[in-house]
């Protein structure tokens, strides 16, 4: 049957495309219900950025280098932060091969976040308020989280099942690139591609065979699903 | 169009009005986040409960006009997406237009029409001030001021005007300002032949030499340069575009440059020169006049860059590639010989095509032929105030600009607004202007609005880019459009007659109107009401075909000279924020709480200081610093910045705000108010001239930043914001 | 100045005791109001409806084949057929008078899951299964009543025996529901 078939869905980051501009951090914020915490919250480290944009400095002034890399959750196939849940909040989708986070289990323990070596979870230490009326742009599709709950990105499950049912409703199989994540479809340099990886001739197969291609922490055993493109310098 | 076109209401009413019965009240419970579901009147046929409805509009964050697909669930705005069809942004957004629904959700916008002092009065009387001011002030001391996009809204007034007899509006804005737009469009006129903003197309270059262009953050058309930027670095397989950037302050298109040059502040049009010589050296041909003048090894040296560093460039420039192209903007064009040093920039693009190279330079042609009004230059906006101070000003109309937050205070445009006996406001926020306004009319957010845009700069065709409202108002607010012409309409006589509008709806529809006889559009319909719907449908009209052909360039003969600087210790480059920009929209919370790119610090300003300097000075990270122009005088926060010169200094626009709402009031700093300067031949501020001097003042005022959180516990402890500006006050008093 | 150990142990207890005693209470009231009929603007009979006239649920909850919700009863649907009907009860009078005002009936939804469930009925209804598996005989009553244990372990038993074990494993995963 249609949409049925063994999904992996993986995404790829053209680095050598990707300018640091932080379009996808805000994309990301409005879809999935991201609550802001504002000045305090932030320069205590308690941002909720489900993704957000490394940067490092290469070199001394004047040959100096910044270079800027999107960091998101990996969805491991071999997650750290599960085992360590007491509760089973955070464990793998066998369907989606993604690594999920339950909400409504969550007792907040952060053992997850501790154990995650690209810091790509974030904790709701306070209820943040949307203030009338702008709570009226919430995202239907996506839990609004509380205070003393673990959460992180999640692919936008909400936007690849909505594509799956919507495929299976007119009974065909999901399209490559029907399926994009808020921060890919945000994008203005189209550095971040989204796809299944078990399609041949999907677009993210493609680009994941080139041989700039890395994964980030890979010798950690972690086995991401995000591929990095490694961005290239001509040197004058 | 027929006088049975759809009205505003009839549309509106087709158009997810169902969804206000349907929308909107309190949560469903203590937990409950969400917005209760009501059940409707009547349903309309495309509104299904939980299921979304999409509407093609175009992005009004800033002037380039990107077109926007808005998902709206039941009469509430969801989220921001990219049209996939419009032929600038190819369906990307920028983190702005991503945060324009807290913009329109947002709590701290203004609710209703009100006179100053706050007292609220109903639309008829607002529409009878404004008929007032229409009819009794003698026409040349009516005046609008309008912001940077080229809309409908620009082109009525300019109808109006014309009726009146008054001058045509002026429109300006900070980011005119520090991109220098008149500037290049002078410039462009004498080494292109044509005076407009010329777009570069970087999307096919092999290497492209950007001189201070910002084109990755907000450089007139931001989106549409990105998304070139990512084809010409991988866009072409085996053949990756390699981009130089010359500035004194590395910005964030800088820092993805391949190679960033750090010129002397004032040298970049003496740069340009020698690079051009040594391109014709390599070349081996004799150099054009304007290039045979300068001496690279010497211009090297005064600039403070590598010569070899140049000859390699010039080298792969000639040699190695087949497409290049030289951009001028932002900061480089901010000296009072701004257009000559433009001119050696574009004069490069000339001196490429004598050696063979093929042009990348076009001009997007205007939609409907017609060129919309150009903004004013800095000389005009001078004048403006002096007639306002002369008392010559009787009227003033402001929309879609906050002078009071975005003009240099050494303008004294707050001053000279109390001489003004009638000043109407049509902000939708409560702005910093907002209080000078005796009558305070707020127009919708543009997701609300109806409209259209031509598209200046950045498209390779004609684009007329279509507004519709995705949401019915939130607040008490009306459509300027619609409450001038009411206004108009109460004046009757000759002005209504030539202004013969019912409404906004009825004289956008006359517009879109003349594109139905077009038979290059993407789509053709024989109904006036067809036409109209499929215009609303796909977010506006453009061709189907790229029709800007390439520019032939010119090498003019032009002499840069030395630019000039005031007295002071440190250049200062004040630069639009990457993620804020002219600050307009500083009051949407996650605009604040997006990272700047380059040095990640969120929700306040900072000063970017080189690292050798600070040590000289003794300035950590945090330090809190008093900079000091001989026009004013700010506080901010040191950020030590590896990517900036040892003799310069960098503050983002953006914050600052005194009013505007609870995100965006008392929260850092204002650079605009350190600038004060002359004009340069194009009559464009020289805001790169002034010179700045930093004290230490002795405390620690830790930013929120992304990158790490080192600091925060301890020494320099984060203090809130109230409690900073408390002490702040207190240090500027012991002062005086 | 110290408190005695005996007394700071007392406190402890009593402030223990206090917040078991609470959280008995709140959640007490909160499974009564949770299973409780709901109050309607207006009393609408399901069995008249439903029984005796013979309509689909779906001539009112129009939008369950096609979307997430199965939609409220438009005012405009109702009056298709009441115009032609004398207002006689109480309900038809209110009917009545929210049409001539142009209001929306706010009627309160019974069936109703928390806000971290994501539930669409398109899918559902569209698998062929019948109003009636998950909400019962709502026709047979006369005002809609919620029903008992609408919980996680009803909506797995049933995602279980009506799929095949491949297509069970998304149906049962997390993110189907909680997203």
């Amino acid at each position: 049957m249609a949409g049925e078939e063994h999904t992996k869905w993986v995404m790829v980051i053209d680095l050598d495309r990707c300018t640091g501009c932080n379009a996808c951090v805000t994309a990301c914020a409005m879809e999935n219900n991201v609550a802001f915490a504002g000045e305090e919250e932030n320069a205590y480290g308690r941002g909720m950025h489900w993704i957000r944009l490394v940067r490092y400095w290469e070199g001394e002034y004047p040959e100096v280098q910044m270079r800027t890399m999107p960091m998101m959750c990996q969805q491991c196939s071999n997650a750290p932060c599960e085992p360590v849940c007491p509760v089973f909040a955070t464990l793998h989708s066998e369907a989606e091969e993604l690594n999920i986070q339950v909400y409504n289990r969550c007792i907040g323990t952060r053992y997850c976040a501790n154990n995650c070596p690209y810091i790509a979870r974030t904790f709701n230490w306070f209820d943040y308020e949307w203030p009338e009326p702008m709570n009226y742009y919430l995202n239907p599709d996506v839990t609004v989280r509380r205070r003393g709950i673990m959460e992180k990105c999640t692919f936008c499950i909400q936007r690849i099942r909505r594509a799956q049912e919507e495929a299976r409703l007119e009974g065909r199989p999901v399209r490559d690139g029907e399926v994009q994540p808020a921060c890919a479809q945000a994008c203005p340099t189209d550095a971040i591609v989204f796809g299944n990886w078990q399609d041949p001739h999907s677009k993210v197969r493609q680009l994941a065979e080139s041989q700039r291609g890395f994964k980030f922490l890979e010798e950690l055993g972690t086995e991401p699903k995000v591929i990095y493109l490694s961005s290239q310098r001509h040197e004058f | 169009m027929s006088r049975e076109g759809l009205t505003r209401r009839d549309v509106l009413k087709l158009a997810g009005v169902g969804g206000a019965v349907a929308a909107v009240l309190s949560g469903c419970g203590p937990m409950a986040k969400y917005v209760r579901r009501r059940p409707y009147v009547e349903q309309p046929e495309y509104a299904l409960p939980g299921k979304s409805v999409y509407f093609a509009t175009t992005c009004r964050e800033c002037p380039a006009g990107c077109g926007l697909v808005v998902r709206t669930v039941e009469g509430r705005a969801i989220k921001v997406e990219g049209n996939p069809n419009h032929p600038l942004n190819r369906g990307s957004t920028c983190a702005r237009a991503q945060a324009a629904l807290q913009g329109l959700y947002n709590p701290d916008r203004a609710r209703g029409p009100k006179v100053r002092g706050g007292k609220a009065i109903t639309w008829e009387e607002g529409i009878d001030a404004v008929a007032r001011a229409l009819q009794d002030t003698p026409p040349e001391g009516i005046v609008f001021l309008l912001g940077l996009a080229p809309d409908h809204l620009a082109e009525l007034v300019y109808e109006i005007t014309q009726a009146l007899g008054a001058p045509p509006p002026i429109r300006f804005g900070a980011l005119a300002m520090v991109e220098a737009r008149q500037t290049l469009a002078a410039a462009a006129e004498a080494v292109f032949g044509q005076k407009a903003v010329p777009t570069f197309d970087i999307a096919k270059a092999d290497l492209v030499i950007s001189f201070g262009a910002n084109f990755l953050e907000t450089w007139l058309s931001p989106v549409a340069y990105a998304k070139a930027y990512g084809a010409m670095r991988q866009g072409h397989p085996g053949r990756r575009g390699v981009f130089v950037q010359i500035e004194p302050r590395m910005s964030m298109t800088g820092a993805n440059a391949d190679l960033w040059l750090p010129a002397k502040p004032g040298t970049e049009g003496l740069v340009a020169l020698a690079l051009g010589r040594l391109m014709a050296e390599v070349a081996g041909v004799e150099a054009p006049e304007p290039f045979a003048q300068v001496d690279p090894a010497q211009v090297a040296q005064a600039a403070e860059v590598p010569l070899e560093k140049l000859e390699k460039v010039a080298r792969y420039a000639v040699q190695d590639v087949e497409r290049v192209v030289a951009l001028p903007g932002g900061v480089v064009l901010g000296y009072e010989n701004g257009v000559e040093v433009a001119q050696a920039i574009l004069a490069l693009n000339g001196l490429l095509e004598r050696l063979g190279k093929p042009s990348l330079v076009y001009f997007t042609p205007p939609a409907g032929g017609r060129e919309p009004l150009a903004p004013a230059t800095y000389k005009e906006l001078m004048d403006l105030v002096d007639r306002m101070n002369a008392g010559q000003v009787k009227a003033l109309f402001i929309h879609g600009v906050n002078p009071v937050y975005e003009f240099p205070k050494v303008l004294g445009f707050e001053e000279a607004l109390l001489k003004v006996p009638l000043v109407i406001s049509f902000a939708s926020f409560d702005d910093e202007t907002v209080p000078y306004a005796h009558y305070h009319l707020p127009d919708h957010t543009f997701l609300e609005s109806w409209g259209y845009q031509r598209v200046q700069v950045g498209a390779d065709r004609e684009v007329l880019s279509g507004f519709q409202p995705v949401v019915v108002p939130v607040f008490d607010t009306r459509a300027t459009a619609d409450v001038l012409l009411a206004a108009v309409q109460k004046v009757g006589g000759a002005l209504a007659e030539q202004v013969p509008y019912k409404n906004e709806v009825e004289f956008i529809q006359k517009q879109v109107a003349e594109f139905q006889k077009r038979n290059d559009g993407i789509y053709q319909a024989a109904h006036p009401k067809v036409f109209w719907a499929l215009f609303l449908q796909h977010g506006g009209w453009w061709t189907q075909e790229a029709t800007a052909t390439p520019a032939q360039a010119q090498v003019p003969t032009v002499q840069v000279g030395e630019a000039k600087f005031d007295r002071g210790e440190l250049h200062l480059v004040v630069f639009p924020h990457p993620i804020l920009a002219d600050g307009a929209s500083a009051n949407n919370p996650w605009l604040q709480e997006t990272p700047d790119p380059t040095t990640t610090v969120m929700w306040n300003t900072w000063v970017e200081v080189h690292p050798e300097t600070a040590a000289q000075m003794g300035l950590e990270n945090d330090d809190l610093v008093l900079i000091d122009s001989p026009y004013g005088a700010i506080f901010a926060s040191v950020y030590v910045y590896p990517g900036i010169r040892p003799d310069t200094i960098a503050i983002p626009m953006g914050q600052g705000h005194t009013a505007l709402g609870r995100w965006a009031k008392n929260r850092g700093a204002n650079p605009i108010d350190l600038l004060g300067f002359g004009v340069n031949g194009a009559g464009d501020a020289a805001f790169g001239q002034v010179r700045v001097t930093v004290r230490k003042m002795g405390r620690r005022q830790v930013l929120a930043r992304k990158e790490n959180t080192v600091g925060v516990y301890g020494d320099g402890r984060y203090q809130p914001v109230d409690k900073r500006k408390e002490e702040e006050e207190k240090v500027t008093s012991t002062q005086e | 100045m110290s408190t005695a150990p005996s007394q700071l142990r007392k406190a402890v207890v009593n402030v223990v005791a206090f917040a078991v005693l609470g959280a008995l209470v709140l959640g007490a009231t909160w499974l009564y109001a949770s299973q409780r009929v709901p109050p309607q603007p207006l009393e609408f009979n399901h069995y008249v409806h439903v029984q005796q006239l013979g309509l689909s649920c779906l001539y009112c909850h129009s939008n369950a084949p096609r979307g997430q919700s199965a939609g409220l009863p438009q005012v405009n649907r109702c009056i298709a057929c009441h115009n032609q009907l004398e207002p006689k009860s109480p309900a038809t009078r209110a009917l009545q008078k929210y049409a001539e005002n142009g209001e929306a009936i706010p009627w309160v939804p019974v069936a109703i899951q928390p806000d971290f469930v994501y539930f669409s009925h398109a899918p559902h209804v569209q698998r062929g299964i019948s109003c009636q598996t998950c909400h019962g005989e709502v026709g047979q009553s006369t005002v809609a009543q919620p029903i008992k244990n609408q919980n996680m372990g009803w909506c797995l038993s049933c995602h279980k025996n009506m799929s095949t074990p491949e297509r069970f494993v998304q149906l049962s995963s997390c993110e189907a529901c909680h997203k």
